[in-house]
């Protein structure tokens, strides 16, 4: 296969799962969390390597629930002990990432892994990151990963959809009729911190979360179903990785940021004309009822 | 290890290193005392992120690296961002995590795609606006130095100046307009001291790790006392601490970073108060709770006994 | 047998207690109102109750036993302000969620879900609205809805946290049938009631509360002036001129 279409299958795979795991952050107002997972997995992975000696990709999975985990848990704890829930946010991830990125710089001759990359990704060289996988041939290793989380993803989603459901729209109720809410979120955490760990190779630690957050949002604006919800904001996801790549090497700029700014400018699109919820259509509403 | 370390301080530049990254701590820390108790911790990340986009506008349009013009380049993305976020809550079904969330990452995502034209261009080798990203305090020299420490210390002065009104307006905003207090002009001058604190903390401490300079203080703060003065006031101690220790720390070895040491200098200040403040303290209060429940168990024996039986529907 | 038995519930936030030796029995097929001014308790008592939040010290038993959620006998109906409305769903789903837990893990509702949310919508009078958005609805219809979803849950005993806050005349009257056909089939409902011109009017039984259990009991034995001076203490004084006139009919 081409090395373009290495970049744009492994682009839209990162565009569908961020896509679809975002959309349950977004209900759940949980945005800030993943935005803190996504910093603090650069720990796990740094820890990952220290521990293992290897940048294998299943260490690197590991690493990443494990802090992302800890992440989770750690803002639980700081809310729960009283603080409010963005400030624990706040505190738990810039130190986690604080101490990844020390890691990083004390151990820099051994760790193979340079902060500009984590952060903002490298697609281009993702084509030539190969690894072999039991009886398949050789293949991308992002798109291994990548192609595992989503199956995993939608497996889990697909299991406890309304589990999901019914905890993000009325966790109280949930808990009433015994389902295990603190559990249910710590298994979406999980998610989240897998998600972002495949994707890190391509996009990166901070990009991941326009990648998350913004067809999420965008979908929301468009759609009164969950499951269209969901559907929208994978294909938003992939359209935003697909035309980003065209315009990064149209403009010859980074194309993990670009396709950041292309999610932003759909984003900014949809806000504004959405038939139902935009701004525009909002205003007209308004105006025809004064007049009426 | 003491000679090297009277070595640094001795140092001219590293003592208006170490004087800039104190005030910076102090402005920080207080604006950052206001910005928790308005619920808005979180919009100094996602400012301190937008800087990027405008520092790289400022660059391609000047072509030069002043640092003035970048930190206004700085501002106004950040400004921006702000105030993006806040449109998107008012004005849509969109919460304020997602939007604080979007915005952040769009900004940042926008600023990547431009440092990359920045490094095209053919005065930008784009080494020195990465310094941006995780803060170089100790290379930094010269007027850059007494620029952030002037930026900062005329921060805390207008802050000082405006906070009475600031202290209402946080309290209580519907009662600041009912007292004719220009609420709209408030909570703007307050976004751009907090945009200015932000920018200004940029270069010692980069744009992902700014937020904890905000928020990590004055969490820490808020342990220790329950008025809003001592609060904003400690607040400032802790940033300054934090930020000169984690200066200290970054210039004992060579390329390491500021910005990382000075998060983890709040925290651990941060970890300190949360167990051992007085009142407020985990600890304090675990032992407190100890002997409380005692108590509640002898007094609930008493009323046991009195009490004949229990109301029957 | 009482559905319902509460002895000395005790819970606290931080050090204050916010319920303190609360204890009352519950009959069975009765509508009870749980009455008392803000900051009684009320809510906590109910989440108490179903397990939501930690309980310091008591007992709490539920036909008998203690309470557990897989047993199915107990539906709830959170205060309307507790959930997000734009949250992307229409009425007929947030009904089939009171199905969830007959349903079980790894399933989906079925189409005889489907039947009894449609059968459940219409009870309320809401089957013209099951496929409109929640946030499209207005707040008695939300509240309808919300109550169509207890309804779903088939439950022996019910509790409602303030489910007339913020209604229409129309849903206040369909709510209040709503309750009578539930108390016709045998049902407990705990409603938490703010309103003390509609107690007598609404409810069999009372509990007055705050912090503690003041008194509880047959509403026209209970709900007297002297015991709600006592649970209302000096906020009385305003009620007494429009509200209490009830009291003295």
């Amino acid at each position: 296969m081409s090395y373009e279409s290495w970049i744009l299958i492994v682009g839209s795979l990162a565009g569908v799962t961020c896509g679809i795991t975002g959309c349950f952050l977004i209900l759940r107002k949980l945005s800030m969390l993943a935005d803190a997972i996504s910093h603090t997995v650069l720990l796990g992975i740094v820890l990952a390597f220290i521990v293992s000696q290897s940048m294998s990709g299943i260490y690197m999975l590991i690493g990443a629930v494990v802090v992302g985990l800890l992440t989770a848990v750690g803002v639980q704890m700081l809310h729960h002990a009283g603080i409010q829930e963005d400030a624990s946010i706040g505190v738990v991830f810039t130190f986690l990432f604080a101490v990844g990125v020390i890691l990083i710089t004390v151990f820099a001759d051994d760790v193979h892994l340079d902060v500009d990359h984590a952060l903002m990704g490298e697609i281009t060289f993702v084509p030539w990151d190969l690894v072999q996988w039991g009886f398949l041939p050789e293949l991308p290793k992002a798109f291994l990963m990548l192609s595992t989380v989503l199956v995993i993803n939608l497996v889990i989603i697909g299991l406890f959809y309304k589990e999901l459901k019914i905890t993000s729209f009325d966790p109280q109720m949930a808990a009433a009729i015994g389902l295990p809410v603190l559990l249910i979120h710590y298994l979406l955490m999980g998610l989240v911190s897998i998600t972002t760990v495949a994707s890190f190779d391509s996009v990166g630690a901070i990009l991941v979360v326009a990648m998350l957050i913004a067809p999420g949002a965008s979908a929301y604006l468009l759609t009164n179903k969950l499951s269209i919800m969901l559907l929208l904001s994978a294909l938003i996801g992939v359209s935003a990785a697909v035309i980003g790549y065209y315009l990064a090497s149209w403009l010859d700029v980074s194309i993990s940021g670009s396709m950041a700014t292309v999610n932003g400018i759909i984003f900014a699109l949809v806000f504004l004309f959405s038939p139902t919820k935009g701004l525009l259509s909002r205003k007209f509403t308004m105006k025809k009822l004064k007049m009426d | 290890m003491n000679d090297l370390l009277r070595m640094i301080l001795l140092d001219a530049n590293t003592q208006w290193v170490l004087i800039g990254t104190m005030l910076l701590g102090i402005a920080s820390g207080v604006l950052g005392g206001i910005a928790l108790l308005r619920k808005q911790s979180l919009i100094g990340d996602a400012v301190a992120h937008a800087a990027l986009p405008g520092i790289c506008i400022a660059f391609l349009l000047s072509g030069e690296k002043s640092l003035f013009v970048l930190l206004i380049g700085a501002t106004i993305t950040g400004l921006l961002a702000a105030y993006s976020i806040q449109f998107i809550i008012s004005s849509s079904i969109i919460k304020e995590d997602a939007a604080i969330c979007l915005v952040l990452s769009v900004f940042f995502g926008f600023g990547i795609v431009l440092l990359t034209k920045v490094s095209q261009t053919p005065s930008g080798n784009k080494s020195g606006l990465d310094d941006f990203i995780f803060g170089q305090a100790a290379s930094l020299v010269g007027n850059d130095v007494k620029l952030m420490a002037g930026a900062a210390a005329v921060l805390i002065f207008i802050t000082a100046l405006i906070f009475k009104e600031l202290k209402v307006l946080t309290f209580d905003p519907s009662f600041a307009k009912g007292l004719g207090l220009p609420t709209g002009l408030l909570n703007f001058l307050f976004l751009s001291l907090l945009v200015a604190a932000v920018v200004v903390g940029i270069q010692a401490v980069g744009v992902i790790l700014m937020a904890a300079l905000l928020i990590t203080p004055a969490i820490a703060a808020r342990y220790w006392t329950n008025s809003l003065s001592k609060m904003i006031v400690i607040s400032g101690i802790f940033g300054a601490l934090s930020g000169m220790a984690g200066t200290l720390i970054s210039t004992l070895g060579e390329g390491l970073p500021t910005g990382p040491f000075i998060v983890v200098t709040a925290t651990a200040l941060f970890l300190i108060s949360m167990l051992f403040a007085p009142e407020r303290g985990l600890v304090t209060k675990w032992i407190k709770r100890i002997a409380n429940n005692k108590q509640l168990r002898n007094n609930k024996l008493l009323q046991g006994e009195k009490r004949s039986g229990y109301h029957e529907l | 047998m009482n559905p319902v038995v509460v002895e000395n519930l005790t819970v606290a936030y931080q050090k204050k207690p916010v319920l303190s030796n609360v204890s009352f029995e519950v009959p069975e097929g009765k509508l009870i109102g749980i009455i008392g001014p803000n900051g009684a308790g009320k809510s906590t008592l109910i989440k108490a109750i179903l397990g939501l939040i930690p309980k310091a010290a008591g007992e709490i038993k539920i036909y008998d036993k203690k309470y557990r959620p897989k047993d199915r006998v107990v539906g709830y109906v959170p205060q309307r302000g507790s959930v997000d409305w734009d949250f992307p769903t229409n009425a007929l789903d947030v009904v089939l969620m009171g199905r969830y837990g007959h349903v079980g893990w790894f399933k989906r509702p079925g189409k005889k879900d489907t039947e009894i949310a449609m059968e459940c919508l219409k009870k309320v009078g809401m089957e013209k609205y099951a496929n409109r958005q929640i946030s499209q609805l207005s707040g008695g219809q939300q509240q309808r809805v919300f109550l169509a979803r207890a309804l779903a849950q088939d439950a022996k005993v019910y509790f409602m946290d303030e489910p007339f806050v913020g209604v229409d005349a129309a849903t206040e009257r369909a709510i209040i049938e709503l309750l009578n056909e539930l108390k016709r089939q045998g049902k407990t409902v705990l409603v938490v009631h703010h309103d003390l011109q509609t107690v007598k009017e609404y409810f069999d039984h009372v509990m007055l509360l705050n912090v503690n259990t003041i008194a509880a009991g047959p509403t026209e034995e209970v709900f007297t002036l002297e015991n709600l001076t006592r649970t209302y203490g000096g906020k009385l004084s305003f009620l007494e001129k429009d509200q209490l006139i009830v009291e003295q009919k």
